[in-house]
């Protein structure tokens, strides 16, 4: 008995030390290899009726820098009011604003682990909104890709008078903008969705797109239905 | 009692499993290296061509962990005389390096290593012996290795693993030499010399025999700090101290720019040891690197000490002999052809730097719209002072205890904010506001301003002033003592070596006369066919060897070595 007790701690400190000559030679250095987030502080100054965020809560999310490296875990939210990607920074609980040219590319998680993929498209036009690229959802790949904008409009306000103090508040309202990438590289919009405005955008496939929603039964003002729809589009030789 | 022998059993299992995994955990990351370099003897002003290998130590096969590998030539005294970066890739990096005509004749250590192997201690390095004799040196007294090991491979005809056949034995000159490289039934990468039989001796080792003499003699000195491999590129290493007691600084955070159009920045935090390490990519090649430490009221005291990759705290003590009389007739000749090849610029023909494209981002500090001042377009102004005043007026310079200091308007609150902006002075961040202040608009190209507060990773600045200026003024400007400029020296790509065809590239009158007839780092067995190169003879009568090492995908060191003789019908003796 005493003996195994005495050999059950040799053991025990043989383990310890050959444990400790694993771990002590590593340091606690900086991530070396780490890619540094860019960004101006994000102050909301303005009050708001309604949400100018994708994501209300901060989520967790990888972010794809034009330099090719990657970001992980950061704290981020999308603004639809501002087409802003916000990060919070844990180490002083900052938030700021990307820089729209140091990112390519972001993946935002919800809390049921569901990704939300967004890219920075650059658009033809080069007005002074969209010069630097906007952020959209990433909804088809493809043949033909669908990509959402998730735009947050101020569409009014409201003034309210509190202890003779005047405070305005900006009414929002979900815009969003449907992008249709064709092949060729050209980005149809869509600002409304709506049966006719869709076909408009393909009319010599006008009679295909159309058996397509009629035969699946979709309807295009749902959202779901509309992806359904491009995905379908992308198994058609003709589009 | 049967409860206490099952525990033990159960311990005694977890305890084997623990040895296995501090074993595996040990072994896990650490290196060898091979050095084949293209001879064992040269001329100052001569290439010296080198394929380096680096390989798992345990498995032997090629490391696909580090991707920079150092190499030093150091004379008899321990003096490094060259410093060599190589790109390894998938445990291969090959490279050529002119040796200078100042190099004193005596015989030099080749050390090659990666940072990881550091960890082992410097005895786990590869090291070999050349000798090199100086051009124009005529009185050649210098003393060789007193070893009494003798190139072994140089005695025999064929051998290790790979059977080498030349379709002759003996070749006149300006002759076209096949061999053959018989098939293995192994996939292996070597690197091939064929170089005339140099009568100095030497201790050249196969990578067989070099393997062996690694993994199994060396007692492992442990480093003092572990270095990370470089498994994405060169890293810097330093530590910041307290300048008078010499003291490691926790925490101190270290930013390191150069000299550019674009504003950049990379920063590390140092640990309780006083170490940092930054990940010098691509775009820091050849570029003078300016490290600082960001403020804080005590860094005046501070100090940041940068690491030598190259430096070998081991002395190299040989045992040399005087007596190299034999050997004299040799030198003479390697030096007239040296001096030959120089003259009728052969050497060039010879060879041909690939061009590299690399991958250079800018570690830029801002990537968005910025606010652009060109004082060109204004009145001239003497300094700093007055453009803040005349141009810029949401940047204001303010002199407090005989120190300048500089404010810029926070756009929220539309007031001079209290903390100064980070500032850059032709991309470089600035340490000292005074480097500024003389600048004149007939000195400055360019100023951009970001008023909003910035954050570069976990640090914020109040803003962002960026001065370019026409001479880029930042390189004559002195460094704070709390500063340091290192330059880092450009990887070395090498110049790769073309076999000349003497028919095509040389008219009969013109002298073609080589020691080195065929280099080739990177020659690819296929493992189910044989492999064949081919080279021409030169004018130098001699007897030649032809020298293969290489490592196959399994992990399994290739040596071979076989010899031809290239002799005159008319006139077989050497001239």
């Amino acid at each position: 008995m005493k003996r195994y007790i005495y050999l059950l701690f040799l053991l025990i400190c043989i383990s310890a030390r050959a444990q400790t000559n694993v771990y002590q030679k590593v340091p606690d250095i900086d991530s070396t290899y780490s890619a540094k987030l860019t960004g101006d502080f994000f102050y909301e100054s303005k009050q708001y009726i309604g949400e100018q965020y994708f994501n209300i809560d901060w989520w967790d999310g990888d972010i794809l820098l034009s330099t090719g490296q990657k970001v992980y875990g950061k704290l981020l939210r999308y603004s639809g009011l501002f087409d802003e990607l916000i990060w919070l920074n844990n180490s002083n609980y900052g938030k700021f604003k990307l820089d729209k040219l140091s990112v390519d590319e972001f993946w935002i998680k919800d809390k049921s682990e569901k990704d939300f993929h967004f890219k920075r498209i650059n658009l033809s036009d080069t007005t002074s909104t969209h010069r630097l690229g906007i952020y959209v959802e990433v909804m088809v790949t493809g043949k033909l890709s669908l990509y959402i904008q998730r735009k947050i409009s101020v569409v009014g306000y409201e003034d309210e008078y509190k202890n003779k103090i005047l405070s305005r508040y900006y009414d929002l309202k979900s815009t969003p903008i449907y992008y249709i990438k064709l092949p060729s590289n050209i980005y149809l919009t869509l600002n409304k969705q709506s049966r006719n405005a869709l076909l408009k955008l393909f009319p010599k496939n006008k009679n295909e797109l159309s058996k397509i929603i009629r035969d699946n039964r979709l309807n295009v003002r749902a959202e779901d239905d509309f992806v359904k729809i491009i995905e379908l589009m992308n198994k058609v030789a003709i589009f | 009692m049967r409860l206490i022998k099952r525990m033990f059993f159960i311990f005694l299992i977890f305890q084997l499993v623990l040895t296995n995994c501090n074993i595996q955990a040990q072994t896990n990351g650490t290196e060898i290296a091979y050095l084949h370099t293209d001879r064992t003897a040269y001329i100052a002003g001569e290439s010296i061509h080198f394929k380096l290998y680096v390989l798992d130590a345990v498995s032997k096969k090629r490391s696909e962990v580090s991707k920079v590998g150092y190499v030093v030539l150091r004379t008899v005294n321990s003096e490094p005389s060259l410093k060599i970066r190589v790109k390894v890739d998938a445990g291969k990096g090959s490279g050529s390096v002119v040796l200078p005509d100042t190099l004193q004749s005596g015989i030099y250590q080749i050390l090659a290593y990666t940072s990881a192997m550091k960890n082992q201690g410097e005895d786990r390095f590869f090291r070999k012996q050349i000798t090199i004799v100086n051009r124009f040196d005529k009185a050649l007294d210098f003393k060789i290795i007193g070893s009494t090991i003798k190139d072994s491979s140089l005695t025999q005809v064929s051998g290790g693993t790979a059977k080498i056949s030349v379709d002759k034995s003996v070749y006149r000159s300006r002759e076209k030499v096949i061999v053959r490289l018989g098939k293995l039934d192994l996939k292996a990468n070597v690197s091939v010399s064929v170089f005339e039989i140099p009568k100095i001796p030497s201790t050249y080792k196969t990578i067989g025999e070099s393997i062996t003499d690694l993994s199994v003699n060396k007692n492992d000195k442990k480093a003092r700090t572990y270095y990370s491999p470089e498994t994405k590129g060169k890293i810097l290493r330093g530590v910041v101290v307290d300048s008078k007691t010499q003291q490691p600084i926790k925490d101190a955070i270290v930013l390191l720019s150069c000299v550019d159009t674009i504003p950049n920045l990379q920063y590390a935090v140092t640990n309780a040891d006083g170490l940092f390490q930054l990940l010098l990519s691509d775009y820091y090649n050849g570029k003078e690197l300016y490290l600082t430490i960001k403020d804080t009221p005590d860094r005046s005291k501070w100090q940041i000490k940068v690491e030598n990759e190259f430096a070998q705290p081991e002395r190299w003590n040989p045992s040399l002999i005087a007596d190299n009389s034999n050997y004299k007739d040799y030198i003479v000749k390697s030096q007239n052809i040296v001096y030959i090849n120089k003259s009728y610029q052969i050497d060039k023909e010879n060879t041909y730097k690939p061009k590299i494209e690399s991958e250079s981002i800018c570690p830029r500090f801002y990537n968005c719209p910025v606010e652009t001042i060109l004082p060109s377009d204004f009145m001239p102004l003497p300094d700093f002072l007055e453009i803040a005043v005349e141009i810029i007026p949401r940047v204001r310079i303010v002199k407090e205890n005989n120190n300048y200091k500089v404010q810029i308007v926070n756009e929220l609150t539309n007031e001079f904010n209290k903390n100064s902006p980070a500032i850059f002075l032709d991309g470089v961040f600035v340490d000292d506001v005074n480097k500024i202040i003389q600048l004149g608009t007939e000195q400055i190209k360019k100023i951009e301003i970001i008023e909003a507060e910035r954050a570069f990773g976990d640090l914020v600045f109040s803003g962002v002033i960026s001065i370019t200026t026409f001479k880029n003024e930042i390189e004559s400007s002195m460094p704070a003592s709390h500063s340091v400029r290192v330059i880092n020296d450009n990887e070395n790509s090498g110049a790769n070596f073309i076999p000349l065809n003497p028919d095509t590239h040389q008219s009969n009158s013109t002298p073609f006369v080589k020691q080195l007839l065929y280099w080739n780092p990177n020659l690819e067995l296929s493992g189910t066919n044989d492999t064949s190169f081919e080279f021409y003879t030169s004018d130098n009568l001699a007897k030649y060897i032809i020298k293969v090492e290489g490592i196959s995908e399994d992990g399994t060191p290739i040596s071979a070595t076989s010899s031809f003789q290239v002799t005159n019908p008319i006139n077989n003796t050497d001239k």
